[in-house]
């Protein structure tokens, strides 16, 4: 039998059943495009999620005041205080380092912002002129706060923009005084609005300059160092410098965590690929069940075309091309399933970037070429059992029985 | 027809091809299985959460400064101009059901002993810390109940910290130092292990007004209230609120129940299992298809028993539900074998990896068995209706 020969019989055959063809192709479309789907709200979430960290900033380099010398102890450091303050004075040594570009301490805290008779409870972060490049924060009105000696300064605040518009309203609200705890500010500055990152508003923050935070919560400590490193070469170097650094400041103790962006988001990352794996797999449980289905209707098949079979093999037809038949029958059934299958899984995709425009749906390379094959690969195996009693039909039984 | 002779034609057509019948069940079975098994697993975790927070009590209220939340963690924990004081601690256990209002700081210290250190968590608490959080001493004992305000300077360890500073000695009554200050020794905790990636082993309890002057602040990061397991909860809190914002003039403080927090926790395992659910049935769906395509060549190669059946009185209602009480049929088959199937994979799966918590939810069984039948109704109604609609003569005569 020729190849084209080969085609055109099962083109034949599936052209005759059309409905069993169709439902056949819709179990497997079902299977495939469900596959591609749920990969694509994992890949999603994963960019998304990549996205938000890179909005953060660049070569970001976090240290945290204490160290914990168990891996599970991550979350009592995230909040916890150290007898030895991480102060300003290291994060003012750090700019001995060369590998390091600009660096911005933070103090955070719960103040209530007031202005005039109106009250709001907001966190409160404490910072430099360069949290702004450093977290790449943009300005709505006025500007960020002044440069200067980090351990003095001014009365002088940048307000989120749902702050401005719960504390003033329509009126405008640069140059206002606002009172946070015991102390008056003045509002240079209005944040663009930037909505939620990663469960943290910056909408709705309070910016008041470093020295001032010291002051209001009664504090020398500090709650971070944002670091930028000059390049992504130098992350290594800036991390090794900053742990030395602060080192030889705390008398020779290493007392503070440093973890660089792309450590996290590796983190992040591995978690959301394996889920996506695993969420993947159990999508495609369903192709193993349209595969059963593949068998059994060829099964079904079998049974009916047994004269045809058996004229096929009286004519000469080998037993090895009358399973070639079936099979191609089979790929065809698949084929025709996985490409419906992968246009409903992108419609589905184009559907869910409807609705929720911010996060980047993509089904992953692997994916888009896993689903197809896994198709044809559990029609062809499912096939296998049809295939074989078809090629051992005994030519004249076939013919003589009705 | 009658009820008993509509059974056992149902029956005989399926016997009398029983490969098929078998694969369309398979089908079916698979999906059910893996609803089963994914439920289990998802439940089990369920059950793992909620028994990790309830060991600690159901009947615990936290207090933590100022009202904003992020990360899930209450912000005025870190730094706030509204400080929580041991005082507001002291005055809580005068509110209505308090057993106990224990004023918790935490943090990170080194402690050293005879030349050996180790970082460690450090709890800075009160002298019920031990009894409300249920947390047993393996060795001498907890804080003592001395005036919050000026206490003695005794250290409590936990059972990893007191193993790698001591070794195997007996660690009571030495001076070991925290944070750079002299403690003595007083008890050593029996181990609790990893509570949701959180040793609690590798501690030290010191007494809290001495943890503020290391760590110098003034506000607490909590206070945890215990109340009669009997009380009502909206008392409890009432209580609370009344005395912290007459002391404060007004609410800057967040009170977090536990039953919340275990409730949030549950809605969200929940949402999570029944996601997880949802895509394992996209195999019943694909199995129901199943029951369509069969049932759609069963109809074909039947016409003339059909044709038949009508021309000795079947009705066309008694057709149709002939051919419905079929599919019916194949997917409870095939929702009994899926739902064996399952617990026993999740059974399997509980032997061989212990540590995975797998508990199936009779509910989920009873409703995946409820939606194999249904699909297998729906997937029954088109060649149902294709089998009742046939003309008798035409039916008869296409033999």
């Amino acid at each position: 039998m020729r190849l084209a020969d080969l085609f055109d019989f099962a083109w034949q055959v599936l052209r005759s059943s059309i409905s069993r063809t169709l439902l056949i192709l819709l179990a497997m479309g079902i299977g495939v495009a469900a596959v591609v789907v749920v990969t694509s709200l994992g890949e999603g979430a994963r960019l998304y999620v990549a996205n938000q960290f890179g909005s953060l900033g660049t070569n970001l380099i976090i240290v945290l005041p204490g160290r914990s010398e168990t891996s599970g102890g991550m979350p009592g450091v995230l909040i916890g205080k150290t007898p030895r303050n991480l102060t300003l004075e290291d994060a003012l040594a750090l700019k001995r380092s060369h590998a390091i570009r600009r660096f911005a301490p933070l103090i955070i805290g719960a103040g209530d912002v007031r202005a005039g008779a109106l009250s709001r409870e907001t966190p409160v972060l404490g910072s430099t002129a360069e949290l702004m490049d450093i977290r790449h924060m943009e300005m709505a009105q006025g500007s960020f706060l002044p440069p200067g000696d980090p351990r003095h300064s001014q009365p002088v605040c940048v307000i989120g923009a749902k702050v401005a518009n719960e504390l003033f309203g329509s009126r405008p609200a640069l140059g206002e005084w606002v009172r946070i705890g015991d102390r008056r500010f003045r509002v240079i500055g209005i944040l663009a609005a930037q909505g939620q990152s990663l469960g943290f508003n910056t909408d709705e923050i309070v910016i008041v300059p470093l020295a001032a935070a010291q002051a209001l919560f009664n504090t020398e400590s500090l709650f971070r160092i944002l670091v930028e490193a000059k390049s992504r070469e130098q992350i290594a170097a800036a991390k090794a410098d900053v742990e030395e650094i602060v080192r030889l400041r705390h008398e020779g103790e290493r007392d503070v965590t440093v973890i660089t962006q792309d450590a996290v988001l590796a983190t992040f990352d591995r978690i959301l690929r394996a889920l996506t794996l695993t969420v993947a797999s159990i999508a495609a449980i369903s192709l193993a069940v349209a595969g059963i289905l593949i068998m059994n209707v060829m099964l079904i098949a079998v049974t009916q075309r047994r004269r045809e079979i058996g004229l096929l093999k009286a004519l000469g037809a080998t037993g090895h091309q009358i399973q070639l038949a079936f099979f191609t029958e089979a790929l065809l059934l698949a084929l025709g399933g996985a490409v419906a299958g992968l246009a409903v899984g992108e419609l589905g995709r184009s559907f869910a970037v409807q609705m929720y425009p911010a996060i980047p749906f993509q089904a992953p390379w692997w994916a888009l070429a896993a689903a197809p094959a896994t198709a044809l690969l559990t029609a062809v195996l499912f096939t296998v059992a049809p295939a074989r009693r078809a090629a051992r039909l005994d030519p004249v039984q076939a013919l003589s029985r009705r | 027809m009658r009820y008993a002779d509509f059974v056992s034609f149902t029956f005989a057509s399926l016997r009398a091809q029983r490969l098929r019948t078998v694969l369309t069940a398979l089908g079916i079975a698979v999906g059910i299985a893996a609803v089963i098994l994914l439920t289990s697993i998802g439940e089990g975790l369920h059950r793992f959460v909620i028994d990790e927070f309830t060991q600690f009590g159901t009947n615990i209220i936290a207090v933590n400064p100022g009202r904003i939340q992020t990360h899930g963690a209450p912000l005025g924990a870190v730094n706030t101009v509204r400080p929580l004081t041991i005082d507001d601690a002291l005055a809580l256990r005068r509110a209505a059901h308090v057993q106990a209002a224990v004023p918790v700081i935490q943090g990170n210290a080194e402690i050293t002993h005879a030349g050996r250190s180790r970082r460690v968590t450090l709890y800075g608490v009160g002298a019920e810390f031990g009894a409300a959080f249920r947390m047993r001493v393996a060795l001498g004992q907890f804080l003592p109940e001395d005036d919050p305000r000026t206490p003695r300077a005794f250290a409590v360890l936990g059972s990893k910290a007191a193993m790698e500073l001591f070794g195997g000695d007996n660690p009571l009554g030495d001076r070991i130092r925290v944070g750079g200050e002299r403690y003595r020794v007083v008890g050593v905790m029996q181990s609790k292990g990893q509570v949701l990636g959180f040793d609690l082993d590798d501690t030290v309890f010191i007494p809290v007004g001495r943890a503020l002057e290391m760590f110098n602040r003034e506000s607490l990061m909590e206070i945890d209230v215990t109340y009669e397991p009997t009380a009502p909860l909206a008392e409890v809190e009432e209580g609370i609120k009344r005395i912290l914002s007459a002391r404060h003039g007004s609410e800057d403080y967040t009170v977090t129940p536990q039953q919340k927090m275990l409730e949030v926790f549950g809605t969200v395992l929940d949402a999570i299992t029944f996601a997880v659910a949802a895509i394992g049935g996209i195999s019943l769906v694909v199995g129901g298809v199943g029951i369509l395509t069969i049932l759609t060549i069963a109809v074909a190669e039947r016409t003339s028993e059909i044709g038949l059946l009508r021309a000795v009185g079947a009705t066309r209602r008694g057709i149709l539900l002939l051919f419905l009480g079929e599919a019916a049929l194949l997917a409870v088959l095939g929702g009994t074998a899926g739902l064996l199937l399952g617990w026993s994979a999740a059974l399997a799966l509980h032997l061989v990896l212990p540590a995975l918590p797998v508990h199936t939810p009779w509910s989920y069984a009873l409703l995946a068995e409820l939606v194999a039948l249904a699909v297998g109704l729906a997937a029954g109604v088109l060649p149902a209706r294709r089998a009742a609609h046939l003309d008798p003569l035409d039916a008869l005569r296409s033999e």
